[in-house]
């Protein structure tokens, strides 16, 4: 598929690792502005037609995300306890292939607002966590975020919520249209005195450079979308990048180790080939985009006698603050049907609940959205009252499907130096490199807030007139998708591991631009600002190399 | 995804050119993927991984699960032939413990049933039992293999003729317009709001 296709041996300009939300930008940013680029994906190449309405394989089976025999992963909410495999799961899940995450995420796509970027300044320390501040404002981002809704393709309408941060642009194209969960959220939303709005989502609601407008088959969370109308890096920034003639997209294409030369500048990277044979891609500069949690693995798993705690990792925080984004979720069913498996998961969200409120007695801010209660197997399995589980009741309440919704409340989780991904001392993954193993427990105040917010999230369905709700119940996270904060930005060596432009501290040509950048984990819908980042990132990095600061 | 559609999307492609493609694809995706769920051809109804006892006795544990009453359930659905099947694919990993389980539960509901199967008993002293024994982790398990064997796709064996998605209200189709649920067919339009709140 790919137009350009590079030797081994030549060192091309950059080497791209992971092909994802941030791996596709970077790629094409720095194809386009003349650069060689390489792009590693451990994962396969699929193409629209192969994605298919099949809960049992996207979702009871690992479908297209890492899997837990292959690609296994340890975990553990006590720092000091022995870190066990969970049954037949991984613990932190990605799509594993070209477009990584970007295809089967749900594609809620706001921007973070001022606060996301200065609220240690704002509220102070918090004993015991890292909350700091980033290395960069709102305002230095806005350019890129607006790069994001236009260049990626976002739908959505601006300053339609009162707590909008300031933006430059409208959005390219007007919302999807709206669900009955949209309508009776926003409903009962406004009889509380809240600001409903409609969801900014990364699915094209109208034919947008050569792809078509959603079709409202529904199946976005966990699937990849079948006719491209969702705005994967698989059908935009890849294809774009390899039409420039100067990128080759590599799927199938495991990294397992960063090479380094006696002056400790990166040299390339060594990766297995779908037969499992090694090769060293050699590059100039190296630039990690491998996710939140593989990141911070693949750099522990370059450790060597120059660099013993592993590569970049001279203020140890490699794999450290790991943050996931809480989400509490409350059912409700209506009267009348909701259809709520048509169209895209979510058209109604708000954020009156976004920022902190010290009066509250904890930390934490969020979004609240409307959706759909799941697919008929997943609502089924985990989104239908709990009681009874069997029997004439449970198939009766099998039957409210068409009548009932979800409510979904996303918040904060505070960066902890104790929650991590580190290498497991004896699981491997099925090409013998060590495992991730995964430290996780929240902060007290991420459970606090996230009950606080579920009771907000219930009165809006209890306002909207539902016949019954319940509370899906807030315990401890052991598993997300959300992989955020593994390798911290900062102006400060010995508090982070990359500065305000992705470049690692400790390597001059290696740069690290992905979830893992995150210094505090936003509200919610990470994907967004990591596609600002990544093009801030590229604009950087492309004037590094070109003033030959690299 | 089988190679007809594939095939199909790829040549329509080549022949139309990419323009037109991109504008009527949803269409054609969504009318081939259509048209491939409904030839898809019924997974066969035979017994491979579980003796026909087994299968008697899980088929009766399902259909309390989700009883028949004047709508089908898990036993019209065919789950018992998902679950077969699903001992020999995908759950293949917990078979040993799956017929270990069943073992447990046949050997409990034996002592107080001399003699007699749990199929074979009426459907009130079946739940009078299952009542004692929901807790384990057979019983779990056999609960969630009954849920697929209603809801996922009819090509794993269960969901014979979409009956699970018929029950509950899903309507298996790649192309929705609105409106699409009761409340939101007569919404007015998002109405802005005054003034911006600042935070």
């Amino acid at each position: 598929v790919s137009a350009r296709q590079y030797k081994n041996s030549h060192a091309v300009d950059f080497v791209i690792v992971g092909s994802g939300a941030s791996g596709g930008v970077l790629a094409r940013e720095l194809a386009q502005s003349g650069f060689d680029a390489v792009v590693l994906e451990q994962g396969p190449r699929l193409a629209p037609a192969d994605f298919e309405h099949d809960e049992l394989k996207y979702w009871v089976e690992s479908g297209i995300s890492n899997h837990p025999v292959s690609n296994p992963q340890s975990f553990r909410s006590d720092p000091a306890s022995r870190a066990q495999q969970l049954p037949d799961r991984v613990p932190l899940r990605y799509a594993r292939m070209v477009g990584g995450s970007s295809v089967h995420f749900t594609a809620n796509y706001w921007r973070f607002h001022e606060i996301d970027f200065n609220e240690r300044s704002v509220l102070g320390e918090i004993p015991g966590t890292g909350f700091a501040d980033w290395p960069l404002s709102y305002a230095e981002l806005e350019p890129y975020y607006t790069k994001v809704e236009w260049e990626v393709g976002v739908s959505g309408l601006a300053y339609a919520s009162p707590f909008d941060p300031p933006r430059t642009r409208p959005y390219p194209m007007p919302p999807l249209p709206v669900k009955s969960s949209g309508v009776l959220f926003e409903r009962g939303a406004r009889k509380l005195g809240l600001h409903p709005f409609p969801a900014p989502m990364a699915i094209v609601s109208q034919p947008y450079r050569g792809r078509p407008a959603c079709i409202n088959c529904g199946f976005c969370m966990g699937y990849g979308c079948e006719v491209m109308a969702k705005s994967s890096t698989l059908f935009n920034m890849i294809p774009e990048a390899e039409a420039t003639g100067r990128c080759e997209v590599r799927a199938e294409s495991y990294v397992f180790r960063i090479n380094t030369d006696r002056r400790g500048r990166a040299t390339g990277v060594a990766y297995y080939d779908s037969e499992k044979r090694e090769h060293v891609q050699k590059a100039r500069a190296v630039l990690l985009a491998a996710n939140g949690a593989e990141t911070a693995r693949l750099l522990l798993n370059s450790a060597s006698p120059q660099f013993p705690r592993g590569l970049a990792n001279s203020s140890g925080l490699v794999g450290k603050y790991l943050m996931f984004n809480y989400g509490a979720r409350i059912g409700g069913v209506f009267e009348h049907e909701l259809n709520e498996y048509k169209s895209v998961q979510c058209t109604r969200i708000l954020h009156d609940f976004y920022n902190a409120d010290p009066k509250r007695g904890f930390y934490g801010g969020g979004g609240i959205d409307a959706r759909i209660g799941a697919a008929p197997v997943i609502w089924a399995l985990q989104n239908v009252a709990k009681q009874p589980a069997w029997g004439a009741g449970f198939k009766s309440a099998l039957r409210e499907f068409p009548r009932s919704m979800l409510v979904a409340c996303h918040s904060t989780s505070l960066p902890l130096e104790s929650n991590s991904v580190s290498l497991d001392p004896e699981l491997k993954d099925a090409w013998g490199v060590p495992a991730m193993r995964v430290t996780y427990r929240d902060h007290p105040d991420d459970l606090a807030f996230a009950r606080f917010h579920q009771a907000r999230g219930e009165e809006i369905l209890q306002a909207a007139g539902a016949q019954k709700t319940w509370r899906i119940p807030v315990t401890e996270s052991t598993n997300a998708f959300h992989l955020l904060g593994t390798c911290r930005m900062g102006d400060d060596a010995g508090k982070s591991v990359v500065d305000r432009y992705h470049r690692t501290h400790d390597v001059p040509n290696l740069f690290i631009c992905d979830g893992s950048s995150f210094v505090t984990s936003g509200r919610g819908q990470p994907t967004m600002t990591i596609q600002a980042l990544a093009f801030r990132a590229a604009e950087h990095i492309a004037g590094f190399a070109r003033r030959n600061e690299i | 995804m089988d190679s007809s559609r594939r095939s199909f999307i790829t040549s329509s492609g080549q022949a139309l050119g990419a323009g037109w493609l991109a504008l009527n694809w949803p269409g054609i995706a969504a009318a081939a993927a259509h048209a491939h769920d409904a030839a898809a051809s019924p997974a066969a109804r035979t017994i491979s991984n579980l003796t026909a006892e087994q299968a008697r006795d899980i088929d009766a544990i399902a259909s309390q699960i989700i009883p028949t009453d004047d709508t089908p359930g898990a036993h019209e659905a065919g789950a018992v032939y998902f679950i077969d099947g699903a001992l020999g694919g995908f759950f293949a990993a917990h078979r040993d413990e799956f017929l270990s389980g069943y073992g447990e539960f046949t050997a409990a509901f034996a002592k107080d049933h001399a003699g007699v199967r749990f199929a074979d008993v009426a459907a009130d002293r079946q739940i009078e039992f299952l009542k004692t024994f929901d807790s384990t982790g057979f019983f779990q398990t056999v609960r969630f293999l009954t849920i697929l064997g209603l809801l996922a796709a009819p090509s794993y064996g269960g969901n014979r003729d979409g009956i699970g998605w018929k029950l509950i209200g899903f309507d298996d189709q790649h192309v929705f317009e609105p409106p699409f649920g009761y409340y939101d067919r007569d919404y007015p339009g998002f109405v802005p709001y005054e003034s911006q709140v600042k935070s």
